[in-house]
């Protein structure tokens, strides 16, 4: 049966056209972005079971584990999740996005097993180094930050694991490179182009993790005898936030490409949606710098350059995503007759198709949740209150969680629909899937930004808000908070498992269908005589401008939470 | 037609116009992403909140030291010890803060002095009264960093370790006394 779920119908070249994207599939990509994609939901279960231990440990009510093993499962679900998830499901898209989009083989089909083995040999020795930590070695949580040793065996993993992810890579490097030596000689696709960025950031980001590991593995087997805390800081978040940005931009992409093939979008401006790709290219990295904000050590001019200059430069990029994804989607529909008013082309889109609705729940969280808290939290000053509190777990759930991981469920359902081509099991839960996750989540995270914001709640600690050990003080205020989070927190990781069990039950006994239905109004290539520039797009206007306003106001807020605070500093 | 899957239609697609309204949004993140700079530019000038301050290279031999010649010199008083200037020293340690508790005066400008002895601790404090009034920093061994700070409010202060610093953890906790007047 496992072999059944590799069996398409293709030509005698190795190619079939697909139905809903019209593009021309080759045997060799479609079967690699299966097993890269499948690997990646495996993560995700290991991952998605240690988000119900840790979330019942914080949440003090229940306190499930003790202090040894929280630890452990909080490096678990950090490394699965952040990491493991998110990589393997971005080597699929760099697959989908190269030679997939651009109707070639997949090139180097050898080096993709190598990585794919290697990655996976990575990822099992670090599980297997988290599980058995053991003193002197503590768990590493995502940042095993030096001088606090971890196994050796946690840092060996990381480098095979980071190796396999840029061998993974390669195939992806050289379809581009054919393309351009053989291919119509055009521009790309911007899909493509997306991928490619987010290919380049992907690549830099894992030779700073190369550096931060290989530096740490020779300091914990004493080749060298001391570390120095402040550079071991800088250099991992190369690799800490860089597999963030890859997150990012892996996810934008696939939100231009979701968008498109099953809601009908389209670009509405190449040259301007190219050049936010170009500006994460250049700034995104330096953003990573934000993580120094409230250290010691680095200057106060790196600080604010990399942090503002830079970072704004990516800030601007992902501004002008925010307006050309919804807008490319209400120029699209209402070329396609599908307008009607300011929302029309919004109200009357696929929302039963999951696909449909993931993508577009990823837009809006990303931007309103992880997307302004992320601006916020990386300026200067305010990182002082949002810093190693619960409310940056809060960010980092807005992003990578109703942004990256939404998104990606939605690729998932459509990988299972189109590549696989089985129909949904549960048809009616699988289009209320993503309803209930994201709106699930959207309170759980919003609940850690307030535990952490307006009650001090400290992330990566074991008890704190009931009680903290050998002290009359707590953080008791933040309890009522806490059960809200508690619950919705538990809510939402049963809907992460509808997730799997729609997406595995479909897989395995889902009945095998050209997937007919999700083709977008009009079809794909629908022709029409207008240019899409010329369709209005005051609906998208209006989000936007709402969206401006609510991040204003956030901003305010923050700082007049920061200017209540005593005098710090000069 | 402008297919993100398909390479643009038209050859200098550089040269399409863009609409009216996207011109604006980018002329507005533009102005957005300037002021974001600006007002946080702007706020280590006139601002009295900034995670500003100097960074010395030390050994933890040489800051335990200091550590333990400050608290030798300074006096104690019901609540914790009270500096003899205006040097405060605070060293991370699993799974204590050294140096705390400590009584400072409202009104009065230290030099707060923070490393490690060990590994990375968080030195994250908040008044007792009013949790939301939080502010992080981070301490690192090998580094001592100076950090001005001026209470105006009195009350208890209380440091947690907010950075993951063994299984002890959670445990690392401390006090700071502000009082209007302090008599030694």
């Amino acid at each position: 049966m496992i072999f059944g779920l590799f069996d398409n119908d293709y030509d005698d070249g190795g190619f079939r056209t697909c139905n809903v994207t019209g593009m021309d599939i080759h045997r060799t990509v479609e079967n690699h972005v299966k097993v890269f994609g499948l690997t990646a939901v495996v993560a995700l279960i290991v991952g998605g079971f240690f988000a119900l231990t840790v979330a019942m440990t914080r949440w003090e009510l229940v306190g499930l584990l003790d202090a040894d093993a929280f630890y452990i499962h909080l490096s678990l679900h950090a490394w699965n999740l952040l990491i493991f998830w998110m990589v393997f499901m971005e080597i699929a898209i760099l697959y989908v996005g190269g030679p997939m989009v651009l109707g070639r083989r997949l090139p180097l089909t050898k080096a993709a097993k190598a990585g794919w083995g290697t990655m996976v040999t990575g990822a099992l020795v670090i599980n297997y180094a988290i599980w058995t930590t053991s003193p002197p070695d503590q768990a590493p949580l995502l940042t095993s930050y030096a001088p606090m040793p971890s196994s050796p065996y946690f840092y060996a993993g990381a480098i095979i694991f980071l190796v396999g992810a840029v061998v993974a890579a390669l195939p992806f490097f050289v379809a581009l490179w054919q393309e351009k030596k053989w291919g119509s000689g055009g521009s790309l696709p911007l899909v493509t182009f997306g991928a490619f960025a987010t290919a380049i950031i992907a690549v830099e980001a894992l030779v700073g993790g190369l550096a931060v590991f290989i530096y740490a593995l020779l300091w914990r087997v004493e080749i060298i005898d001391s570390i120095d805390a402040a550079l071991y800081r800088q250099v991992f978040w190369i690799v800490g936030h860089g597999t963030q940005q890859i997150n990012l931009v892996a996810m934008v992409t696939v939100w231009y490409f979701l968008t498109h093939v099953v809601g009908g979008a389209e670009v509405v401006s190449e040259k301007v949606s190219r050049t936010a790709f170009v500006l994460y290219v250049f700034f995104i990295n330096m953003g990573a710098a934000h993580h120094l904000l409230s250290d010691p050590v680095v200057s106060t001019g790196w600080r604010i350059w990399n942090a503002s200059y830079a970072f704004y430069g990516a800030t601007l990029a992902s501004l002008i995503h925010a307006f050309a994804i919804p807008a490319g989607i209400e120029a699209g529909r209402r070329r396609r007759g599908k307008g009607g008013g300011l929302f029309g082309w919004l109200t009357n889109a696929p929302w039963k198709n999951p696909v449909f609705s993931a993508t577009i729940f990823s837009i809006i969280l990303f931007g309103f949740v992880g997307g302004i808290t992320g601006v916020v939290m990386g300026q200067l000053q305010l990182n002082m209150t949002w810093v190693r509190t619960m409310a940056t777990v809060g960010h980092f759930h807005g992003t990578v969680v109703l942004g990256t991981t939404v998104a990606f469920m939605g690729l998932v359902y459509f990988i299972i629909r189109t590549m696989f081509m089985r129909e949904l099991a549960f048809g009616r839960l699988a289009s209320a899937q993503p309803y209930l996750y994201a709106g699930t989540m959207g309170v759980a995270t919003l609940m850690l930004m307030y535990i952490g914001l307006l009650y001090s709640v400290p992330r990566r600690i074991h008890t704190v808000v009931r009680d903290i050990p050998g002290s009359d003080f707590s953080l008791t205020a933040a309890e009522p908070l806490m059960i809200i989070f508690g619950i919705f927190a538990l809510l939402a990781i049963v809907s992460g498992a509808l997730f799997l069990l729609v997406a595995l039950a479909s897989l395995l006994i889902g009945e095998r269908r050209v997937p007919a239905d999700i083709v977008p109004d009009g079809g794909v290539d629908f022709e029409s005589d207008e240019p899409v520039h010329k369709f209005e797009m005051r609906g998208t206007f209006v989000i936007t401008l709402i969206f401006m306003g609510v991040f204003v106001l956030a901003y305010i807020a923050n700082w007049y939470l920061l200017s209540q605070l005593w005098s710090i500093g000069p | 037609m402008g297919s993100p899957i398909k390479p643009p239609d038209k050859e200098d697609w550089w040269n399409v116009p863009v609409d009216r309204r996207e011109s604006i949004w980018l002329g507005l993140s533009v102005v957005w992403a300037m002021i974001l700079f600006g007002w946080m530019s702007v706020w280590t000038r006139v601002g009295d909140q900034n995670p500003i301050g100097e960074t010395y290279r030390v050994s933890t031999d040489e800051f335990q030291e200091k550590v333990e010649t400050y608290i030798d010199e300074a006096d104690e008083v019901d609540g914790g010890i009270v500096p003899p200037d205006e040097n405060v020293y605070i060293a991370g340690m699993t799974f204590q803060w050294r140096g705390l508790p400590v009584v400072l005066e409202t009104g009065k400008t230290y030099k707060f002095r923070m490393s490690s002895y060990d590994i990375q601790h968080g030195f994250s404090i908040r008044p007792e009264e009013v949790l939301s009034q939080h502010t992080n920093l981070l301490v690192l061994p090998g580094y001592e960093w100076v950090i001005e700070m001026e209470f105006d409010e009195p009350g208890t202060y209380h440091v947690i370790c907010n950075e993951f610093c063994g299984v002890g953890h959670s445990s690392m906790h401390g006090r700071i006394e502000v009082r209007d007047e302090v008599n030694v």
